[in-house]
């Protein structure tokens, strides 16, 4: 057995995700066709800066699909840890790397919130964050008076600005790259990584086989807080702008882009390199919707098609294997 | 008044205060009449007929969206379209009216066809795939917002006919028009949940899905039934906001999330299916409503509204989980 044979019986076994590989393949063919100035250089360094955002608000969510749970507060964590960081690096002066990882803190704090409130009170999580949600951003608006800060320190600025390697890839791309590898590591290497995997697929047999649930639950609500709010930050960083507007469309993105990449909603598994294609598909689709001149406003429609269909495939495509599974 | 059969046995040996205190909605309306005495007593204008026309509207749509999600709910889903549906119909009534000149009666009419199609194409998507509602609402939330958008460019319709505009402000008293349609619906949601066969089966369906299915309820066309229902409120619902308004917007309905949610779960709904007090609903719909009167006239940041919304919410499911958990033990 040579590699490249055991590599194509693992191209067989995941086709699916080098299908939703093939799918973004054709819909960049496709732009490069129809849409004129696609494949100019500073729109792919727009459209991969976008994308990198759409991941790691996919992230966010992947993260507490992963251990079953749903948490609708991710826009508003992201918001409101980047007006916070606007604000330290605006008003106080504080250097851009230090006010960074504060903000990171501060939404590590809200998921913390999130994750003591869903594991105490025993309610479904989606209850919870839809209720922490409008806390959280009712907290932004009364502190900000929902005034974006603008006036941001050149380095952060340069985040999203610069062309890294003479290539059109500004830093933020990195970061979520090197994100996308530690997650990988965590979810394939690492104790927690298998632990939280065990509860999202059966939270019972998990306790009965001696996990402590709710502390690996809590951790689980703090990981979507820090990636929501590193979201947030690259957000801001992107639009040179610390606003309110933050956020504000994350919900189906942060739904989209997980279960796009294979990521099942119902817990228990993890595809984080599928995360990363999907965004790059959400990105590409509302790059080139837009670059088309269709109405922009027809972006929603066709981001939650593909969601319909993503899911849908998935569905299909489980049944088919559970039929020809014999054993 | 009749009294409800669990609730002759759950208060068996108290007092009739507790039984009435410990029911979904005696708790809701010891706390509504409350709050609104306080309102009154800090200040004068707060039951004034005008501002208790503004409530009494603001409530008429307020249980309708509450429905809207109780109804979806009551089978252990989700509907997070409903704001989508009710923009949607919105905004292509309108439309058919101020473009087309279409007569009322015949826009309204496509505009309820159009938010029962909504929820039909919702129900018969989770029931053919299988997949969890929240998913397929947050995706259709998404195509039927794209669809609204697209073809309205973002832009509202101002030019709806002035019978409409009129019907949105007209009032009997402190008593709005519109509160009739509501009234109605909250009639026929009472007789569909108590005495109609469907209404039972949604119910059967969402208590116990494994035990519906046994006992020959047919457990798929209830869930489509209630998102069809669900889709019909929210049609309602958005006319009304149209009326109200006196243009058709593109935007009715994107603050409807957390209200639909707020609004049954603080009127007692199980997020876990299977029940739907319409008490409790027309209750929490007034207390939210109260709650933002108060907050206007008490020249309350508005930015502070969020914020409490959401703890009323969380102080809600809480204190309804501890209530539960008292019960059961």
């Amino acid at each position: 057995m040579g590699i490249i044979s055991r590599a194509f019986k693992n191209i067989g076994k995941n086709w699916y995700r080098f299908g939703l590989f093939f799918v973004t393949t054709a819909f960049w063919l496709f732009f490069a066709w129809r849409a004129t100035g696609f494949l100019n250089s500073f729109n792919i360094f727009t459209l991969l800066r976008f994308a990198s955002v759409q991941v790691m608000v996919g992230f966010a969510q992947m993260i507490a699909l992963s251990a079953a749970e749903m948490d609708l507060s991710v826009g508003a964590i992201g918001a409101g840890v980047a007006m916070f960081v606007g604000a330290l690096m605006q008003l106080l002066g504080v250097p851009y790397p230090l006010a960074i990882l504060l903000g990171m803190l501060l939404g590590a704090t809200a998921g913390f919130v999130n994750g003591i409130l869903v594991v105490k009170t025993k309610i479904n999580s989606f209850v919870i964050t839809l209720a922490t949600s409008s806390m959280f951003s009712g907290i932004m608006f009364i502190t900000t008076k929902a005034k974006a800060f603008t006036v941001l320190p050149q380095g952060f600025v340069d985040l999203s600005r610069v062309w890294t390697f003479g290539l059109p890839i500004s830093p933020l791309v990195w970061i979520m790259l090197v994100v996308a590898i530690v997650l990988y590591f965590v979810y394939s290497a690492t104790s927690l990584g298998r632990k939280i995997l065990a509860v999202g697929a059966n939270r019972r047999a998990a306790e009965m086989s001696g996990l402590r649930s709710s502390k690996i639950r809590i951790t689980v609500f703090v990981l979507v807080g820090i990636v929501a709010g590193m979201a947030g930050i690259m957000d801001a960083a992107r639009m040179e702008s610390a606003g309110p507007i933050i956020g504000t469309e994350w919900l189906l993105t942060s739904f989209a882009v997980p279960a796009i990449g294979g990521t099942s909603i119902s817990g228990g598994n993890v595809v984080v390199f599928g995360t990363v294609l999907g965004g790059i598909l959400t990105g590409t689709i509302t790059n080139g919707v837009l670059l088309m001149n269709v109405s922009n406003f027809f972006v929603n429609f066709f981001l939650g098609l593909i969601l319909l269909l993503a899911v849908g495939f998935d569905r299909l495509q489980k049944a088919y294997r559970e039929r020809t599974s014999v054993k | 008044m009749t009294k409800r059969k669990s609730d002759l046995t759950k208060g068996r040996g108290r007092s009739a205060f507790q039984k009435f205190v410990s029911s979904d909605w005696g708790r809701l309306l010891v706390i509504d009449v409350v709050a609104v005495a306080i309102m009154s007593m800090v200040s004068k204008e707060y039951l004034s007929t005008f501002n208790l026309f503004v409530i009494t509207r603001d409530v008429s749509t307020m249980i309708l969206i509450g429905f809207s999600q109780a109804i979806v709910l009551a089978i252990g889903q989700m509907n997070l379209s409903l704001g989508a549906i009710g923009g949607l119909v919105a905004v292509t009534s309108g439309g058919l009216m101020a473009m087309w000149g279409w007569p009322i009666w015949l826009a309204v009419l496509v505009g309820l066809l159009i938010g029962v199609l909504a929820g039909y194409l919702n129900g018969m998507l989770i029931v053919w795939t299988g997949i969890n509602s929240f998913i397929i609402t947050v995706a259709t939330n998404s195509i039927f917002l794209g669809l609204n958008l697209g073809m309205t460019h973002a832009k509202p319709f101002y030019n709806i006919s002035a019978t409409v505009k009129a019907f949105g402000q007209a009032r009997f008293g402190f008593f709005p028009y519109m509160g009739v349609v509501t009234i109605i619906l909250i009639v026929l949601m009472v007789i569909l949940l108590k005495y109609v066969v469907f209404g039972r089966q949604i119910l059967a369906t969402g208590g116990n899905w494994n035990a519906a299915e046994i006992s020959g309820v047919p457990v798929k066309r209830s869930v489509v039934l209630a998102h069809i229902i669900s889709g019909f409120m929210a049609a309602v619902a958005g006319m009304l906001w149209m009326s109200q308004l006196g243009s058709a917007q593109p935007m009715i309905g994107v603050s409807w999330l957390l209200p639909s949610f707020a609004i049954p779960i603080i009127g007692g709904v199980a997020l876990t299916g299977g029940g739907a007090s319409i008490g409790g609903i027309v209750l929490a719909a007034f207390l939210l409503s109260i709650i933002q009167s108060a907050l206007v006239h008490l020249q309350v940041d508005p930015y502070y509204v969020q914020f409490l919304l959401g703890l009323l919410i969380l102080s809600a499911v809480v204190l309804n989980e501890l209530g539960g958990r008292r019960r059961r033990a």
